[in-house]
């Protein structure tokens, strides 16, 4: 065991992040002046879709992914807070297409309170949020139908997308719909950058709320997540030069696990005990020195740190037997 | 919840006999408040109802915070008692979570029942409009309403009506049994993988038009997509490999040096080498970068929706 095996640092470093965020929110709500946010043209591009949309008097397509209520599909709702809010204002009709039942009641909320806003509660049309279903290739083929259907003038798939965001963006693209997409699947980015005219990118998707309304806790919000890549990309640099030194020199102590390093010593356990303590770790000399190894190294070391058998070995008292209700045999 | 346990049973609220009338009273008096409680909240204005929000969210938050941060408790049994204060807490926030994801589950399942019935309102009232599309709206809830008859009859059987599990065999089968069985793996199954086959499709049709070399970075995606392209036909492999190693051979330059497991520069020119340091020098990176920063954004999203300073969208 070493300082550094004390498995609190990768806290340690989620809450200087955290601490990060929260005083730029601080610092962006106190200054007066603008933060400067970088053109995202995905973004730029929201007005335009909705303009020709109101042109050709078609629909505007909006779905949020595939995923449950969590902070993407929140972030996607939000964004589309943004656009059923132009929509409202050109009298634009509205579709969107969820695939929870929880996003589902969300969204319906949150564009009704749009409309509210805009004092235009009487043109909300309830069936504009639709449930379609909760099986992927299901939704996947509903919302294709739409599509198809309704010929959307405009589509916007922001939010969790897998295997099914393939299917959209072609069908969007099969009727010529100007398509704004983004997920946060990195598997699907490519599909999207291939058949759609705007994609966002990675964190252009939490960015997107602070770009459309400027608000200072998103814009501060922003700039702490700018100072924490910072940060993140200082480690990396770190981690570069001080990984690339050890991985060059040799040592015959090597990091294993105690059923490993001990096996007759292991075997003597019993199977509760085996349970308890096969997280152990120990550092075993191997006699044969070898270039250092990834799990030696001090940073690996940092963020997994090793257990003891000591610190494994817990003994506490039992509680009193309590007979159930109803009394027992 | 441990706590609450260690009460004894003959004054501790929580404990009830199983299918007694105290319990299904106890479950009545609970609906009614819960009830209540969601009226009174739908009936309150949207300024009253953010307080309200945002406290149970704050409150949800801290618990699945205060989870991650508790030092969590060592090889623990279920009989046994915290030694400290500290441990306590553990304890207790070990207990409560399985609670926490029951309040969940149920959360979730009522909000579907709300999303079948937004579903059968639509459809339904395009049948009575006699819309145009009303033939789709026909048959998406006749088929919803089979299947859900079909589903539940063969989980009533299997569950209430099966105890030696004659069911498992297929030769024992009903209509009922049968039916569910066509349903669902004989038609929503195939037809779930016959849209997922469509993707080969629109992959096609997509790739054409992304590869047409119209700008700098559609000529560099082309370029590394060809070279990994390559890199997978075996045939191509073989060939382009056994020239750079001709090449090193009529150069005289060794290929790799064994003693200390590293590539001379000539072997990097075999193909199946450049795609794998395109995959990991230039891909890996990128995704890393990428999964970086939406890491950020969603712990940034996390703390302004727990910390309530979240305005407008949805937290309207």
């Amino acid at each position: 065991m070493q300082w550094h095996d004390t498995g609190s640092f990768g806290m340690i470093f989620v809450i200087v992040l955290v601490a990060f965020i929260l005083f730029n929110i601080y610092r962006a709500e106190t200054k007066k002046k603008e933060l400067y946010i970088r053109r995202i043209p995905g973004l730029n591009a929201i007005d335009d879709a909705i303009g020709r949309a109101t042109e050709m008097g078609k629909p505007v397509l909006m779905v949020p992914g595939i995923g449950g209520l969590n902070a993407i599909s929140v972030q996607a709702l939000n964004i589309f807070a943004q656009v059923s809010k132009a929509a409202a204002q050109f009298g634009t009709p509205i579709r969107l297409c969820v695939a929870d039942a929880a996003v589902f009641t969300v969204a319906q909320e949150v564009i009704r309170d749009v409309y509210q806003q805009q004092g235009l509660s009487e043109k909300f049309d309830p069936d504009s949020v639709r449930f379609v279903t909760d099986r992927q290739f299901a939704f996947a083929a509903g919302v294709s139908g739409l599509i198809l259907r309704e010929k959307v003038a405009a589509a916007f798939f922001l939010g969790e997308f897998f295997a099914e965001s393939l299917i959209f963006a072609e069908t969007a693209n099969s009727i010529g719909a100007i398509q704004v997409a983004g997920s946060t699947e990195k598997s699907q980015t490519p599909f999207f950058i291939a058949a759609c005219d705007y994609v966002l990118i990675g964190d252009e998707f939490y960015a997107a709320s602070a770009y459309l309304t400027r608000q200072p806790i998103l814009v501060g919000s922003l700039v702490g997540q700018d100072w924490c890549k910072i940060l993140i990309a200082a480690c990396v640099l770190f981690g570069f030069m001080v990984n690339s030194y050890q991985r060059t020199q040799t040592t015959s102590l090597q990091r294993m696990p105690w059923s490993e390093a001990e096996p007759e010593a292991w075997a003597q356990l019993t199977p509760e005990e085996q349970g308890n303590f096969e997280a152990v770790e120990v550092m075993k000399d191997t006699g044969t020195p070898t270039l250092v190894k990834k799990e030696n190294t001090g940073l690996y070391r940092v963020f997994n740190p090793m257990r003891d058998r000591e610190s494994l070995t817990v003994t506490r008292e039992k509680k009193a037997v309590v007979a159930p209700l109803g009394g027992g045999e | 919840m441990d706590f609450l346990a260690q009460v004894d049973p003959r004054v501790n609220f929580w404990a009830t006999q199983p299918g007694s009338v105290e319990m299904w009273l106890k479950i009545l008096v609970g609906l009614v408040i819960s009830a209540g409680a969601i009226f009174a909240l739908i009936k309150m204005p949207t300024r009253g109802r953010r307080p309200v929000v945002m406290a149970f969210t704050f409150l949800c938050g801290l618990f699945y915070v205060l989870l991650w941060i508790w030092p969590s408790p060592l090889n623990r049994k279920p009989d046994e008692i915290a030694r400290s204060p500290a441990e306590g807490v553990s304890f207790l926030l070990a207990d409560t979570l399985p609670i926490v994801a029951t309040i969940t589950n149920i959360l979730v399942a009522i909000l579907l029942g709300l999303g079948v019935y937004s579903l059968i309102r639509l459809h339904g009232g395009r049948i009575i409009k006699r819309h145009a599309d009303r033939g789709f709206s026909v048959v998406l809830l006749v088929s919803m309403l089979t299947i859900t008859v079909f589903g539940y009859l063969d989980w009533g059987m299997r569950t209430f009506g099966d105890k030696e599990g004659k069911l498992l065999d297929i030769a024992n089968w009903g209509f009922v049994n049968l039916g569910a069985d066509l349903l669902f793996d004989g038609l929503l199954q195939q037809m779930d993988s016959a849209m997922f086959s469509m993707i080969a499709f629109f992959i096609l049709s997509a790739a054409y038009r992304a590869f047409r070399i119209r700008s700098v970075e559609s000529t560099v995606l082309m370029a590394s997509a060809l070279i990994l392209m390559v890199s997978l036909l075996s045939a191509v492999v073989v060939v382009w490999n056994g020239n750079v190693t001709n090449l090193a051979a009529a150069m005289n330059v060794p290929l790799a040096n064994p003693s200390i497991g590293e590539a001379g520069a000539l072997n990097f020119l075999k193909i199946s080498n450049i795609a794998s340091w395109v995959t990991s020098f230039l891909q890996t990176p990128a995704l890393r970068a990428v999964d970086f920063g939406i890491g950020l954004g969603a712990l940034a999203m996390g703390l302004r929706l727990w910390l309530g300073l979240e305005k407008g969208g949805v937290s309207v």
